[in-house]
């Protein structure tokens, strides 16, 4: 078996989610979704392309991830550009179009529901986060499901309801009643993808569960690093690593920077591969990210 | 035809303390950064930011003490951290924050230019926005009984907005993404335009896009090459990644901040400014 890194699983396994034809939803500073995508592009889903929200654009063709060339890619290579209303409330909620968007939040509780805004009561957080975006509008409504993903899975983030300080993000509520009962048309969350497991939703209770554990990682680990008792689906079993194929791709051409990994590292070394990835773009000639 | 070009000095000018102010852009992307130092220069107090998604600007207004109350979805520097004088300011109770979200920003500025009292959201319900924008209300469709959202309208003061290209009538045109800086302007009462060249019309009609920001809309025009530095300007240049990691390592302290503001902000003009960031050098490096 290849040996592999948490980006680069966790990478294979969000790219795994994506559908032929899917509309691929890349947000702002989220370089492992849009590496993920990229990887889907070349590998199972040819025909899913880009929404970039840096270019409110759509994007047909595949590029190489880029830190400081994204323009490049997602503003003068696009075949579609709309402005960020246009986008929000009527092109992207379209009945014809399956999106798929990857929401890393600061804090969910058992039901789903996300937390990117504070960090302690909101009229006087101790930390303030940037904020939840287009996550409170569209929460609630995705006809396919909303993907989630946490690079660091603990008992900080993997919070019970009560401990989550603000709900930007919708996942089941409370999990009693479907979602149209509360007025909500989306489906709810669908999987949280951690670099300890695959999680998704027991269809009837609404509640998170283990779906597949990270080879080398134990239940029990899992269980011990979440702060709500996890459900185990039926048919739990071991999540099937990346592929040479699909590692090869991602180190070689999808992502040979290492940008992904920004998501994932912290401190030092988060740091210096942020200025080495800066160095390197910086003293490129052609500045146009390749095309895959 | 009335000349709409002018200094920064005067354009700024335009507004007065206690005004909303509509940045345009995207957290670093093609922010106003010129015209924000102008406004710290000017000391203008009590001023409402109000962005789509803020970053490098909205937080120096906070941080030069310009700004007191704030209207994002989202505001921070994307993977290089979260908005240092923005998140002090709100943990420490010195700025009222109004929390919105992409579609309570895209209607608001809607509801304006239709000029009706709210428009109906399909979105937010169950979130805790509700719990902390008393203004935006919960109400069942009169026609089909559905749970939605009022969204109230968003009355900007003055725009203040970066592009590529202008002409002197005032046609504003953006290359890349557009984010909600039409609308913007549309519906500001003001606005003021920066833009790295002025153009003739002829030029503005060829130009993909055209002009986005339409003439009546815009009250100043102001040449300022590299007038976003250090944020992006598409066709021209990307963001300044090393000049915004010494901001934000900067201003993890009020002095720290001050300290940046004295020597990049506290300058006679932009060619100071650009010398100061490094001149030609760290120019050729963000160069698309």
């Amino acid at each position: 078996m290849a040996k592999y890194t948490t980006d680069e699983l966790m990478t294979v396994l969000m790219a795994r989610e994506v559908k032929n034809g899917d509309v691929m939803i890349v947000g702002v500073g989220t370089p492992i979704v849009w590496a993920a995508f990229t990887l889907a592009k070349v590998t199972h889903a040819p025909d899913a392309f880009f929404h970039f929200l840096m270019g409110n654009t759509f994007v047909w063709e595949a590029r190489q991830v880029s830190l400081l060339w994204l323009e490049l890619g997602a503003a003068s290579r696009c075949h579609r550009l709309h402005n960020t209303g246009e986008c929000t409330l009527e092109l992207l909620p379209h009945k014809r179009l399956t999106t798929i968007e990857f929401f890393r939040p600061a804090q969910v509780d058992q039901f789903g529901n996300t937390n990117n805004t504070v960090i302690g009561d909101w009229n006087r957080p101790k930390v303030r986060l940037p904020g939840g975006a287009g996550i409170p509008d569209f929460s609630g409504f995705y006809a396919t499901g909303q993907f989630l993903y946490v690079t660091r899975h603990d008992n900080r983030t993997f919070v019970p309801t009560e401990k989550l300080f603000f709900r930007s993000g919708v996942g089941f509520v409370d999990g009693k009643k479907p979602l149209i009962e509360y007025g909500l048309i989306g489906v709810g969350p669908k999987c949280i993808i951690t670099d300890l497991a695959y999680l998704d939703f027991d269809p009837k209770q609404r509640r998170m569960r283990i779906k597949t554990v990270h080879p080398g990682v134990k239940v029990e680990d899992i269980q011990k690093n979440t702060g709500f008792e996890l459900l185990k689906a039926p048919d739990l079993k071991e999540t099937a690593p990346p592929t040479e194929k699909e590692l090869q791709l991602l180190r070689e051409k999808v992502d040979p920077l290492g940008i992904r990994k920004l998501e994932v590292l912290a401190g030092k070394e988060r740091q210096e591969l942020l200025e080495e990835v800066i160095r390197k773009e910086y003293s490129l000639i052609n500045r146009i990210p390749p095309r895959l | 035809m009335k000349d709409k070009i002018m200094s920064l000095e005067e354009a700024v000018g335009l507004i007065k303390d206690g005004d909303l102010i509509g940045i345009g852009g995207l957290s670093f992307w093609r922010k106003a950064a010129a015209t924000t130092r102008e406004i710290i220069h000017q000391k203008k107090k009590d001023l409402g930011v109000l962005s789509f998604v803020g970053g490098f600007c909205e937080d120096q207004l906070i941080g030069a003490g310009c700004a007191n109350r704030v209207r994002t979805s989202f505001i921070g520097m994307e993977l290089f951290g979260l908005a240092p004088n923005h998140r002090r300011a709100v943990e420490s109770g010195q700025i009222k924050v109004y929390e919105e979200t992409e579609a309570t920003i895209a209607l608001g500025l809607k509801a304006i230019y239709l000029k009706v009292p709210f428009l109906p959201l399909r979105g937010i319900l169950e979130t805790d926005i509700l719990k902390v924008r008393k203004d935006l209300k919960e109400f069942n469709d009169p026609l089909t009984g559905d749970k939605l959202v009022a969204c109230p309208p968003i009355q900007v003061d003055v725009a203040i907005i970066h592009v590529p290209y202008a002409d002197e009538k005032g046609n504003g045109n953006i290359q890349g993404p557009v984010w909600l800086d039409d609308d913007l302007s549309k519906t500001a009462k003001k606005t003021i335009l920066t833009c790295e060249k002025i153009v003739e019309t002829e030029d503005i009609i060829h130009l993909q896009g055209k002009g986005q920001i339409p003439m009546q809309s815009v009250d100043a025009i102001v040449k300022v090459p590299y007038g976003a530095h250090p944020t992006s300007c598409y066709p021209f240049y990307t963001f300044d990644a090393n000049a915004i990691m010494k901001y934000i390592e900067s201003c993890q302290t009020p002095e720290g901040y001050k300290q940046y503001e004295e020597e990049f902000i506290n300058l006679p003009g932009q060619g100071e400014y650009l010398e100061k960031i490094g001149g030609i050098k760290e120019i050729l490096k963000i160069l698309l």
